[in-house]
């Protein structure tokens, strides 16, 4: 019971990491219709510029976390900018600027294994390394650290799509951009900070979740699939979905890996099963899509 | 009669080059013929009849895979492994093309991603019928008529292979089925108004061009005698999309140029600049997709039309 | 012009999206050889009668029948093999492919060779190709786009656009063929020209069934026309009769002048 207790509690810290990953895509996905793979490696960019603020820079790690998130802001910023405002107003297919980020994710990759060995770094949590109890929930602080961290995320950028005209005006633009642009909404200042926010999103993913390993090139990869899993699995069209997706995704991961009486490599299936399965069946995820007000 | 010429031509070429270049450069010589020819039908499947899958490497294992495992294991006489693995690589093709008459765009490439990921996922545990990790490794080709295909004799296997697919391909984009793959490409709606049967037309492409990938990868099986799972993983299937991209998507001489130029890139500069010739590449997708969408051969082709058009307002 | 046989017969047709009836209860019917204009305010349910003919979605209710044979229920590329062409509303060309390959992709349907003899490369495939690229240009040749003929499609003009649609639904020798809406965005000049592409078609003893906003246009052309009005029929008659029929006035909002008047300005897009 305990040993499920605290599986329950690293899986929903996972989970937590995945569905910012998520956030990260539906960021960018909802007011632009592309989907960025390159937000894995905006994950592990972030980690290594954790790493690099608080190893070098002597910042504490708490401080760490805003500080990469701004680094990835602006490269983030930056990216939208270089590659996909010139397609977007080039009117180019809706695959060009996928593509293009395909491209800037290699780039990402080798500047950071040029830059770096292909070494693991260690990175400090906020909290250090240590267990906590409540009750009947064990884990590490990181792992509570993580879900807290997520939770106040999530309710932050709820607020911000529910209750601001500015996020409002995500959403407008999400639904039909032709239509948001004649009621005055600035379509390249939408673009252009959804693609700083998802930046800055999935660094501190990447962030959070190294202290639980390490920062690694490698890192990336398996974050960025386990990233738009979770999308599809929570369903693109809200953001609740994402973490929902998230944690859906890390439980069906770790129950599997830990109960299932199948090898632990082929537990690695789910992950794939799942994405088949909901984009084949439940196209729209686990949260249907809000009615139009 | 010019045609045959043509082709006769170019298949003597490539089967005598490999017995002139030294074994290294011979062995460099045929993986890029495998790498043409699995490019050139990713074209047809992603340029010309517009699916984003990233499944073609993992077809390539499962006919490689599926020949060695059928000889090996199941002691199979080669020339019925070969239409197995391609019936196999066929059923199971036509099984995953459904996914691409449900699911468009980036869609489709994260489902086909997904299904790529589980076939490394099965090969790495497949213990000892896919030798897992390892892969299978110091198998033989049986002897034909007590001669040993081996080294040069490979790489003119997989230029026949290569020549076949090309031409297979070449037939079909000139017909009405190459012209409804592009209109569906374009515009699903307009083709299926034009009476074009979107889901047929899409099922067939997918299910031909991922057999063409089994049967290349059945050659490249025999290379090393070595087939393991890295090979067909997902570093690779992107690395076949950029190929596309780069050499110019929707033009067959684009994937043959775009294969090519990224396979030189790597052999002859890895020794030099080690993992820079990777960043060359992401630099080369940005730049093309951002300057020329048509890619290189697209480029050269607005090289040759300014030259002509040049030329033509020239005259009086 | 004299109208031949009956060739598509709609009867008490109706669709309904959610609460909304955008067709109730509808029917006529197109001859070969006939222009029959569609018209009605915007929402009247006109190109939703045009997508249940071509099969985009099934009909609640009522019957369409091509020779007397049912044809709800069958998917849109088999509606097309049947004989029913169609121009969009907005042009739909396949840009990645030249003009010739277009048109040639609208003749799919009359094409019988199938796959392997292609892969053979049999003097019958060939020889099939030939004819068609032949019959492509003859098409283009008609529709006056002989100048444009390697033009890249994405550089062709709007009216050129539609011209090419028009070459395209015409290579599927179709028996009935669709104008969504053809002289929205064309020239005066573009207009005339359509207007007699669409009486030659018509000569030819191909029904046209013509949604139109631009009632100078229709009425030059249409040999009978048809009212919608939210969803119903309120008319079916002559032009000349159309013009005074009062429940057409009314439908219109009392906007006689709307009638007969040249509205190249009146074509707005229809729900």
């Amino acid at each position: 019971m305990a040993d499920l207790l605290e599986l329950l509690v690293s899986a929903t810290a996972s989970g937590c990491v995945y569905g910012l990953i998520a956030l990260a895509y539906l960021l960018v996905l909802r007011p632009t219709g592309v989907i960025n793979f390159a937000s894995g490696e905006w994950a592990m960019m972030g980690a290594y510029a954790a790493y690099v603020i608080s190893d070098a820079g002597g910042l504490p790690p708490i401080l760490a976390i805003p500080a990469a998130a701004l680094v990835l802001a602006i490269i983030g910023w930056l990216t939208e900018w270089l590659t996909v405002r010139p397609l977007v107003e080039r009117g180019a297919g809706h695959l060009a600027p996928i593509l293009a980020l395909l491209g800037m994710l290699v780039i990402y990759h080798q500047v950071v294994l040029l830059s770096f060995s292909e070494d693991q770094y260690p990175l400090d949590g906020p909290f250090g390394f240590g267990r906590i109890e409540f009750g009947l929930l064990a884990g590490s602080y990181q792992d509570f650290f993580i879900v807290g961290a997520t939770i106040a995320i999530f309710i932050g950028f709820w607020l911000f799509f529910e209750r601001t005209v500015w996020g409002r005006s995500f959403e407008a633009v999400a639904i039909n951009r032709r239509a948001a642009a004649l009621m005055g909404i600035n379509l390249r200042m939408v673009t252009a900070l959804s693609f700083a926010g998802a930046a800055a999103i999935a660094a501190t993913a990447g962030v959070l979740d190294s202290p639980r390993g390490s920062v690694e090139a490698n890192m990336s990869l398996p974050l960025a699939v386990q990233g738009f899993s979770a999308l599809i699995i929570g369903g693109i069209n809200r953001v609740e979905g994402a973490l929902l997706g998230g944690i859906v995704l890390a439980f069906a991961e770790d129950l599997t890996r830990r109960y299932a009486p199948i090898p632990s490599g082929l537990a690695l299936g789910v992950t794939p099963v799942l994405l088949i399965t909901f984009l084949l069946v439940l196209p729209n995820g686990i949260l249907r899509a809000k009615e139009a007000k | 009669m010019g045609a045959a010429i043509r082709w006769g031509g170019a298949a003597l070429i490539m089967c005598v080059v490999p017995f002139l270049l030294p074994l290294y450069e011979m062995d460099v010589y045929r993986k890029m013929l495998f790498w043409v020819a699995l490019a050139i039908s990713y074209n047809f499947l992603f340029g010309i009849a517009g699916q984003m899958a990233l499944s073609h490497f993992a077809f390539a294992g499962i006919g490689a895979y599926t020949v060695v495992i059928l000889m090996t294991q199941a002691g199979v006489p080669l020339l019925l492994a070969i239409p197995l693995a391609l019936g196999l690589a066929g059923i199971l093709a036509f099984i995953v093309s459904f996914a691409a008459t449900r699911l468009e765009g980036f869609y489709l490439a994260l489902a086909t991603l997904a299904f790529a990921q589980l076939f490394i996922v099965i090969l790495d545990e497949g213990g000892a019928l896919t030798g897992g990790t390892g892969g299978l490794t110091s198998y033989k080709l049986p002897l034909v008529f007590g001669f040993e295909i081996q080294g040069p004799w490979l790489a003119i296997a997989m230029a026949l292979v290569l020549l076949l697919t090309l031409a297979f391909l070449l037939r079909i984009d000139r017909s009405w089925y190459g012209r409804a793959c592009r209109a569906i490409r374009d515009n699903g709606e307009a083709a299926a108004a034009m009476g074009v049967d979107v889901k047929r037309t899409k099922i067939m492409a997918f299910t031909l061009t991922s057999v063409m990938a089994a049967g290349a990868g059945m050659v490249y099986a025999f290379f090393d005698n070595t087939v393991n799972p890295p090979v067909f993983g997902l570093e690779n299937a992107f690395m076949l999309l950029f190929m596309v991209i780069i050499g110019g998507s929707g033009s067959h001489l684009g994937a043959i140029v775009g294969a090519v130029l990224l396979r030189l890139l790597q052999d002859m500069l890895e020794p030099f600049v080690g993992q820079f010739h990777v960043m060359g590449l992401g630099i080369l997708m940005v730049v093309v997709i951002l300057v020329q969408p048509k890619g290189l051969v697209g480029i050269w082709d607005d090289l040759v039309g300014r030259k002509r058009a040049g030329r033509r307002k020239a005259k009086p | 012009m004299t109208a031949g046989k009956t060739f598509i017969e709609i009867s008490n047709l109706s669709k309904r999206f959610g609460g909304l009836t955008a067709v109730d209860d509808v029917d006529f019917e197109v001859r070969e050889g006939e222009v029959l204009g569609l018209i009605g305010p915007n929402g009247a349910g006109k190109s939703t009668t045009f997508n249940l003919i071509c099969g985009y979605y099934p009909a609640n209710t009522g019957s369409i029948r091509l020779d007397g044979k049912e044809i709800i229920g069958q998917p849109p590329h088999k509606i097309a093999a049947l004989g029913i062409m169609r121009t969009f509303q907005h042009n739909m060309p396949f840009e990645g492919m030249s003009v010739t390959e277009n048109v040639m992709v609208g003749a799919h349907t009359t094409l019988h060779g199938g796959l392997i003899p292609v892969l053979l490369g049999t003097g019958r495939a060939r020889s099939e190709e030939r004819a068609l690229r032949k019959k492509a240009d003859e098409l283009i040749d008609f529709v006056g786009l002989s100048e444009e003929r390697d033009t890249p499609v994405t550089s062709l003009s709007f009216g050129q656009g539609r011209l090419l649609e028009t070459a395209r639904a015409l290579a599927g020798e179709p028996r009935l063929i669709l104008f969504d809406e053809p002289a929205a965005g064309l020239t005066p000049s573009e207009c005339v020209r359509l207007s007699e592409i669409i009486r030659g078609i018509a000569d030819r003893g191909i029904a046209v069934l013509l949604i139109e906003h631009d009632m100078h246009f229709l009425m030059s052309l249409a040999e009978r026309v048809v009212v919608l009005n939210f969803g119903s029929k309120i008319a079916d008659a002559l032009p000349q009769d159309i013009r005074n029929n009062p429940a057409v006035i009314q439908a219109y909002l009392g906007d006689a002048a709307v009638i007969g008047a040249d509205t190249e300005n009146g074509s707005g897009a229809d729900a």
